[in-house]
């Protein structure tokens, strides 16, 4: 157990904290958090888990690194934002210590904003200047024919978008862990990164609905009567309408691609948010601290979102989770239909839908596994949304 | 009621136009064999046809007319009236989707009110696990595993693979007729239900515990009611009103799911249909499919709310709609 | 026990074993109920007349409070000692209880006329068409006009006040021996709280039952009751007669409790207070639980490391405190006075 330090004893325990030692008394709860920051760590490592290039190798005599050599702007920008992440984790952790609570939202928030920033210059540059590099080199017969050698590969030597016809559809074995798929693809090393597919669809897509949720949320909340009236209109309308055949319709007009299904995902799934934002500052509205901040002159915005929306945004917290797994399974949905992403981006989706072979085989293998995959990552999600909404509640049950 | 509609057919009208190309360059693909010349004639003579060359706002209107005499044109693959099609296909989803429902209700109450009366105890703490595994499972991997293993070579084969009834059944005097049908529909129906389960059972759950804690119960108690008396006439007629208004969102999350249960087991209903024009492009069935599923939608919620307003008699008729 | 005791609790203790630790909320508490009287069961929030309200109709929620000993003995029956089956036929027939919250105490879903048919039913096997009729007649007797179309309207349709009679039919219509009323009128507007004490009393000599009044407001106690139980952190503090306890308070906690109540007439002096908080039942002090906010003992070596027990030191005067029962004379009062004036 961490000690805390008199002074930080004597600041008592803030709400975020309290939400906190909730959640983990449950170890169900942790083990899921857990489970998540593995699923995490296999999409940011992807490159390294699962590669058909060597870390290292002889050739012609000379030491190379072609592995290395090879990562992609996105495999740097995706490296960026985990050493980030883990930044900011340890700043969070150093803010509990050392700064006091009523300043400490301020603090955390600059930080957010710096790490936000460094993030996105640094996957600018990566974009703009790292050269596509396109290495189709065959490692592996280079090796075989002896000018190479002294290679060390990956965990899982082969590249997701490798193709060879002559392994197509085979079960699980010694070389193919997980089998391969119709186009003779490794089929563990397309599950690593298409982890990356789905989580990022979940984050981007949750990102989207969540930020319009609560905009909307808030506004309709705040000023009530017409304008909530109005708004509530365009929100029945947003609820009635069937949000699996809106995203079909729209793949059906626009041409498939990631980005659209997460911008889609993001765009019809809100009103969920603004609801529950729309009730909390409804409740909130009345209270004096709120009263005192308008009738200080605060300027709308400064109201709504430094004020009103800490305090309402534990059910929004509660609703991305869920609307992480809930992202993952429309993803993997559209693609198993084929209105996701296009091969050869790996997405599980899409591997679950080549189960039944052109021939009628069912190649059970690639129906479990990728449906395992989507199981248990909506799984830990919806268990650490259901931990989390159990965390909040008896925290502001108590404290009523 | 009204504006509601109008702003669905607006969205699905506005999506179609605001698409990239529009619906005649795409029918006549591109390049072609014909000249230039000849290609911008037959391009503009289509669009005249299908009235795009009109404004949009017009557009729309005679689209909307259109649909309120529920003529969505015809099928660009079918070559037959829309909704024709819909006429065949809507009564099989919405059979599939009626059973459905009917079987996540009558688990899904008792279970609940049981995890909710045995709170924290086993029952409650196993059948949260499991309903939440049950709801994590995608539908594409079960259906999948059901017809790898239960329809063919592989482990059994005790159920049909596809299909809604098997080839000559229309021959079939009526009750082998409708065996027949059912024994087709085992396996979608169960793709169907198992995740409504989890969804309707926690609700069904959190109805009842904040019932049993309320202040009512206990006066019902020290009135000496036995606790069947009061768990199911006191806290459970409470309990239902949240219940029976998701009933308004259940159906649309089901319609949405029946696209993947009918495609998996190639069942011709409307989830099919969208299926089939959305990758054929098929752009007058597929705003036709989404302007009736936001229609059934509404009726949903219709239904929903009536049912709420006689559910709780705090509530009045004209405060809900 | 003798002939005129309708309800007697010997030796009562409750215990809550909640996740944040025990708490001993009732604990060694005895008092008698006569037949016809009304018993007032005083206190502030949290000194536990609600749990041993409650533990009388054994409605203590289960999980986590538990009655772990004593007796309550009602004509011969020991109620903790009854089966649930035989205690359901016990509650709202002979006992019956009135709660705090009108509010939230009826059913929403029900009519009213149904909720208090229910009871009549139960109780007393008449048919629906009869039940009905007497729920009518009993909402004519707690004085509710139009009581044939009231009895169709739902809780929502009306006031506060109007519930509390609801809730007071309900409780009357099977004749029982003994009502609790766990403060009746504290959730209630002042001019009615009047209306709502005058029609229990009311029923009180038409029907011949006694009454457990449980609240916090001394005025309502010097009006309606007949014994009065002064309770604090868990145990009784002081019993007496209503007119003795209030000329004569004998407990520190009693004499703090008058005295703090603002009386007319008195202009600019400032309003006494009891110094400190009711403590947590989680963590009770040592000794006699008043003695860090008792002007007398607070400094007493034995008040502080013992509990006093609850002693006749006059007859028919309960005191549970160790300066109380010491002092007989009135030379030893008027010292104890002059220290408590301090």
């Amino acid at each position: 157990m961490v000690e805390i330090s008199a002074q930080q004893k004597s600041w008592g325990v803030s709400y975020g904290e309290m939400v906190r030692r909730e959640f983990v008394k449950n170890k169900l709860n942790v083990v899921n958090l857990v489970l998540i920051v593995i699923l995490f760590a296999l999409a940011v490592l992807a490159p390294f888990l699962a590669n058909d290039k060597p870390f290292m190798i002889r050739l012609d005599g000379k030491l190379m690194f072609p592995l290395f050599a090879s990562l992609t702007a996105s495999d740097y920008s995706i490296l960026l934002a985990a050493a980030i992440g883990i930044w900011q984790l340890i700043l969070i952790r150093r803010n509990r210590r050392n700064i006091e609570p009523s300043v400490r939202g301020q603090v955390l928030t600059r930080q957010l904003l710096i790490n936000a920033s460094i993030l996105l210059v640094g996957s600018i540059l990566f974009f703009v200047f790292m050269p596509r590099r396109l290495d189709a080199t065959d490692y592996k017969g280079l090796i075989s024919s002896g000018r190479a050698s002294d290679a060390i590969f990956a965990p899982i030597p082969y590249g997701y978008a490798r193709t060879d016809l002559k392994v197509r559809e085979q079960p699980p074995s010694k070389e193919h862990w997980l089998g391969t798929d119709d186009v003779g693809s490794d089929v563990l090393c397309r599950l690593i990164y298409g982890s990356r597919i789905s989580l990022s669809v979940g984050f981007v897509a949750v990102g989207i609905s969540s930020l319009i949720g609560v905009f909307i949320g808030s506004i309709l909340g705040y000023f009530g009567g017409k304008v909530d009236f109005i708004g509530m209109r365009l929100v029945e309308i947003m609820m009635a309408i069937p949000v699996f055949f809106l995203i079909i319709t729209i793949v059906a007009y626009w041409q498939r691609s990631l980005f659209n299904i997460m911008v889609i995902i993001g765009l019809t799934t809100w009103t969920a948010n603004a609801r529950f934002v729309r009730a909390e500052f409804f409740k909130l509205r009345n209270q004096d601290f709120v009263q005192a901040a308008v009738s200080l002159g605060l300027p709308l915005r400064s109201v709504l979102f430094r004020h009103m929306l800490p305090n309402g945004i534990a059910p929004v917290l509660v609703e991305a989770t869920f609307g992480i797994a809930g992202a993952i399974f429309i993803e993997a949905a559209l693609s198993f239909l084929g209105f996701g992403v296009a091969p050869p981006t790996p997405s599980w989706g899409q591997m679950l839908s080549l189960g039944v072979s052109t021939t009628g085989r069912f190649l059970w293998w690639l129906t479990l596994f990728p449906g395992l995959a989507i199981f248990l990552t909506v799984l830990a999600y919806n268990l650490v949304g259901e931990g989390l909404r159990d965390a909040i509640d008896p925290r502001l049950r108590k404290a009523a | 009621m009204i504006p509601t509609m109008l702003g669905i057919t607006i969205i699905v009208f506005g999506i179609s136009r605001l698409a990239p190309g529009n619906p005649v360059s795409l029918s006549m693909g591109p390049g072609g064999q014909l000249d230039a010349q000849r290609a911008a004639d037959v391009r503009k003579a289509r669009m005249q046809l299908y009235g795009l060359d009109k404004p949009i706002p017009v557009q729309y209107v005679n689209w909307l007319k259109h649909v309120v005499t529920f003529n969505f044109g015809d099928s660009i693959k079918h070559h037959r009236p829309v909704i024709e099609l819909i006429k065949e296909r809507l009564p099989i989803t919405l059979t599939l989707n009626l059973i459905a429902f009917v079987i996540i209700y009558v688990v899904s109450i008792p279970t609940g009110m049981l995890a909710a009366v045995r709170h924290k105890r086993f029952f409650d703490q196993f059948s949260s696990v499991v309903l939440f595994m049950l709801w994590s499972l995608p539908a594409m991997l079960v259906g999948q595993l059901l017809i790898g293993y239960f329809c063919g070579p592989a482990f059994v084969s005790w159920f049909p693979p596809a299909g809604l009834s098997s080839n000559q059944a229309d021959t079939l005097p009526f009750f082998p007729w409708l065996t027949d049908r059912l024994w087709h529909l085992v396996l979608p129906v169960i793709c169907l239900t198992y995740s409504g389960f989890a969804y309707l059972t926690k609700q069904v759950r959190a109805g009842m515990l904040e019932s049993l804690r309320a202040d009512y119960v206990r006066t019902a108690r020290a009135k000496g009611l036995s606790n069947v008396t009061v768990i199911f006439r006191h806290a459970f007629r409470n309990s239902i009103i949240p219940v029976i208004t998701i009933m308004a969102t259940l159906l649309p999350a089901m319609l949405g799911g029946s696209v993947i249960i009918e495609r998996i087991f190639s069942i011709p209903g409307m989830g099919m249909l969208a299926f089939e024009a959305v990758t054929t492009r098929d752009y007058n069935v597929v705003m036709a499919v989404a302007t009736i599923a936001g229609l059934m939608n509404l009726v949903g919620l219709l239904l929903g709310d009536i049912a709420y307003a006689v559910a709780d008699p705090r509530v009045s008729f004209e405060s809900s709609v | 026990m003798n002939n005129s005791t309708l309800l007697a609790v010997d030796d009562l203790s409750v215990h809550f074993f909640t996740e944040d630790g025990l708490a001993k909320a009732v604990q060694g508490v005895s008092f008698a109920i006569e037949k016809g009287k009304t018993f007032a069961l005083v206190g502030e929030s949290g000194c536990g007349k609600s749990v041993t309200a409650l533990s009388i109709m054994r409605l203590v929620p289960d999980p986590p409070g538990k009655i772990v000993s004593g007796k309550i003995m009602l004509e011969e029956k020991n109620l903790l000692r009854l089966s649930e089956k035989q205690m359901r036929h016990v509650r709202g027939n002979q006992i019956a209880m009135i709660f705090q919250e009108p509010m939230t105490s009826l059913n929403p879903v029900f009519t009213v006329g149904e909720q208090i048919a229910e009871a009549i039913k139960l109780h007393q096997k008449k048919d629906s068409e009869r039940a009905w009729a007497d729920a009518v007649e009993m909402l004519k007797r707690v004085g509710i006009g139009d009581a044939e179309g009231r009895a169709c309207e739902y809780p929502h349709q009306m006031s506060g006040g109007m519930r509390q009679r609801v809730m007071i039919a309900m409780s009357v219509s099977c004749q029982p021996d003994l009502i609790i009323a766990d403060e009746p009128t504290t959730a209630l507007d002042v001019t009615i709280q009047a209306q709502i004490l005058d029609l229990l009393d009311e029923l009180q000599q038409q029907n011949g039952m006694s009454i457990l009044l449980i609240t916090h407001d001394l005025g309502v106690v010097a009006e309606r009751a007949d014994d009065v139980a002064v309770m604090y952190a868990s145990r009784i503090a002081e019993k007496a007669e209503a007119k003795p306890l209030f000329e004569e308070p004998l407990h520190p906690y009693t004499q703090g409790l008058l005295k703090s109540v603002p009386q007319l007439g008195f202009e600019g002096e400032r309003l006494a207070t009891i110094p400190g908080t009711v403590p947590d039942p989680l963590h009770f002090p040592s000794g006699c639980k008043f003695h860090p906010r008792c002007p007398v003992g607070g400094q007493d070596k034995r008040c502080r490391t013992v509990e006093p027990e609850l002693r006749e030191v006059r007859p028919g005067r309960h005191v549970a405190c160790w300066y109380a029962t010491d002092y007989q004379t009135q030379q030893e009062r008027n010292e104890y006075e002059s220290k408590y004036r301090q």
